[in-house]
């Protein structure tokens, strides 16, 4: 491994830890109550459609069948809470990469190292990616050994398909906080951007279903990309992931030219 | 022979505000320069230059016979940044050991020995260190792949006066070894013992440069004499290099350019009780350089 992503994921140890262990506790106490959910089901679809009236409801992406273990997989992990956890995790990382440094002036001797300003940007990426693949894979272990403890009854490789899917909607964000900081060197601009676009598209894409005006936006929203095929009760919508893999690799590539062409720490 | 540092009509804006301007420089191979300026005269803006951490409004710029966007020749600079930042919670020994990987690798040995010499501590995380030992550890990742050409940019500035006469050992090394080294202060008292040549630059312009021997003098001084008796103002008029006199009572104020040579005479007739010899006050020099040469300098860039 390059010695600047294992230096990189160095620095990055302590947070990666701390928010696996975060979204772990997340998922152990929502998947540990879903015997009970199963065993009252009535009244627990009952309950979850008056607590989410109307538009709130589409915002939680409808909440059908909560009692099925596909429903209540897809509602309380890979609706919404675990997918704004992990892509401020990966948000966090990626303001890390450049622009962090940059506003704190440790850039200033990374930059005058014999390191490429287009390989330091890529390498900073890297560790990045795997910053949150490590997050990904340890909350995959939790979600399958939890769901069969629960007897959830979703098939593994669909559980696997949306973890994957949740993986690469946090690394599109992760990458384009990295982008922006690698543009501006500004930590505020890089989460301003990668915070508004995200609950843009979170919003576009849930309420964009059953609003017309606005439904066209949802090819912009990467969360089209991540929902849209239902990976929890469907599997792998290959097409849908290749797109956010394509759309971070753009930023990327944008990263790496606008990094190499500016002054930093100015 | 090529030259070390090479600098052709040199000038960097940022937006509308004049970091440097037409600056046209070199450094000679087994030179010491010491670049000398007031804060935000252009040094730190130069030497940034010269690392491409910035890049030029016009101008060029060759380091070691390459490009400044040359990313191979930076390993082998050593690089003090002006305003060293150094923060996580990293210890100092893992992060020198990473620098010099990526540098291709320096011996243990030698990252120990310059710590010894500058009696740095290594095993404090990096965000806990003092301005003091965050100055050490800067000084030893520039100096530890014994690079040919060191960067220093304010170089002493924190370090107590035990650890700055370490490090100008360390300069006076490097120059005998045949290796260069640029190195900016906004006081000359820093560079002129080790400096062979000095440039001045003030707002953006480089105004002169100069051996440090001719620099010195022209330098001027503050001078203070007590006596044991009141002592007579005509007596210190009109002495060579000797200007603002001022007589109270048993107490001579004055300055002086160059040699000091005629007041001491003038002073010896009487009995000196106690001395004061203020160091050169760059400031002045700028001056001077401002009214006498300002036209030489533009004339020369």
């Amino acid at each position: 491994m390059p010695t600047l992503v294992r230096k990189t994921l160095r620095d990055y140890r302590r947070s990666v830890i701390g928010w696996a262990v975060g979204i772990s506790a997340f998922l152990s106490l929502y998947l540990s109550i879903y015997p009970s959910i199963r065993s009252n089901p009535d009244f627990a679809q009952q309950a979850a459609l008056s607590k989410y009236p109307g538009p709130l409801r589409d915002l939680m992406g409808g909440l059908a069948d909560i009692a099925s273990g596909t429903g209540y997989l897809q509602a309380v992990v890979y609706q919404l809470f675990v997918p704004i956890l992990l892509t401020i995790c990966a948000m966090l990382l990626g303001t890390r990469a450049i622009a962090a440094p940059e506003e704190d002036g440790t850039l200033e001797l990374t930059v005058t190292l014999p390191i490429d300003r287009g390989r330091l940007v890529l390498e900073r990426w890297a560790a990045v990616a795997l910053g949150v693949l490590a997050v990904a894979i340890v909350t995959l272990a939790l979600v399958l050994a939890l769901g069969s403890v629960s007897d959830i009854g979703v098939p593994m490789g669909n559980i696997i398909a949306a973890h994957t899917g949740l993986f690469l909607l946090a690394l599109f964000f992760g990458t384009l906080a990295l982008t922006v900081g690698a543009a501006t060197g500004s930590k505020a601009v890089s989460l301003a951007v990668g915070g508004g676009y995200a609950l843009a598209g979170y919003v576009v894409e849930t309420l964009g279903k059953s609003v017309d005006a606005i439904s066209w936006l949802r090819w912009v929203s990467p969360f089209h990309y991540y929902l849209d095929g239902s990976p929890v009760a469907l599997g792998w919508p290959l097409g849908d992931y290749l797109v956010l893999l394509g759309a971070t690799a753009v930023l990327v590539t944008t990263a790496m030219l606008a990094f190499s062409r500016r002054d930093v720490g100015v | 022979m090529t030259a070390v540092v090479e600098t052709e009509g040199l000038t960097k804006f940022y937006g509308t505000r004049k970091g440097l301007e037409d600056l046209t420089l070199q450094i000679q191979p087994g030179e010491v320069f010491g670049y000398l300026g007031p804060n935000g005269a252009g040094k730190t803006t130069t030497i940034r230059l010269l690392l491409d951490v910035i890049r030029p409004t016009s101008g060029r710029a060759t380091v070691l016979g390459a490009d400044t966007r040359d990313t191979a020749v930076r390993g082998r600079i050593g690089y003090l940044p002006g305003e060293l930042a150094l923060a996580g919670r990293e210890r100092a020994h893992d992060f020198l050991g990473f620098l010099a990987e990526v540098r291709g690798g320096v011996s243990r040995g030698r990252i120990d020995e310059l710590a010894d010499r500058l009696d740095a501590d290594l095993s404090i995380r990096m965000g806990q260190l003092s301005k003091g030992n965050k100055q050490k550890v800067g000084l030893i990742q520039a100096f530890m792949h014994e690079p040919e050409l060191l960067i220093l940019d304010e170089p002493t500035s924190g370090l107590d006066p035990l650890v700055q006469h370490e490090f100008l050992a360390m300069v006076r090394e490097v120059r005998t070894s045949g290796r260069t080294v640029l190195m900016s202060s906004h006081v000359l008292g820093e560079v002129q013992n080790v400096a062979d040549r000095v440039g001045i630059v003030r707002a953006g312009r480089l105004v002169a440069v100069e051996d440090v021997a001719a620099l010195r003098e022209r330098a001027v001084r503050h001078v203070e004499f007590h006596f044991d008796a009141p002592v007579p103002k005509e007596a210190f008029e009109g002495l060579p290099g000797v200007r603002d006199v001022v007589v109270e009572g048993a107490s001579l104020r004055c300055t002086i350019d160059g040699r000091p040579d005629a007041l001491i005479k003038a002073a010896a007739r009487f009995t000196v009780v106690h001395m004061v010899s203020s160091e050169p006050d760059l400031e002045e020099i700028f001056l001077t350089y401002y009214s006498e040469e300002a036209p030489r300098a533009h004339a020369g860039a």
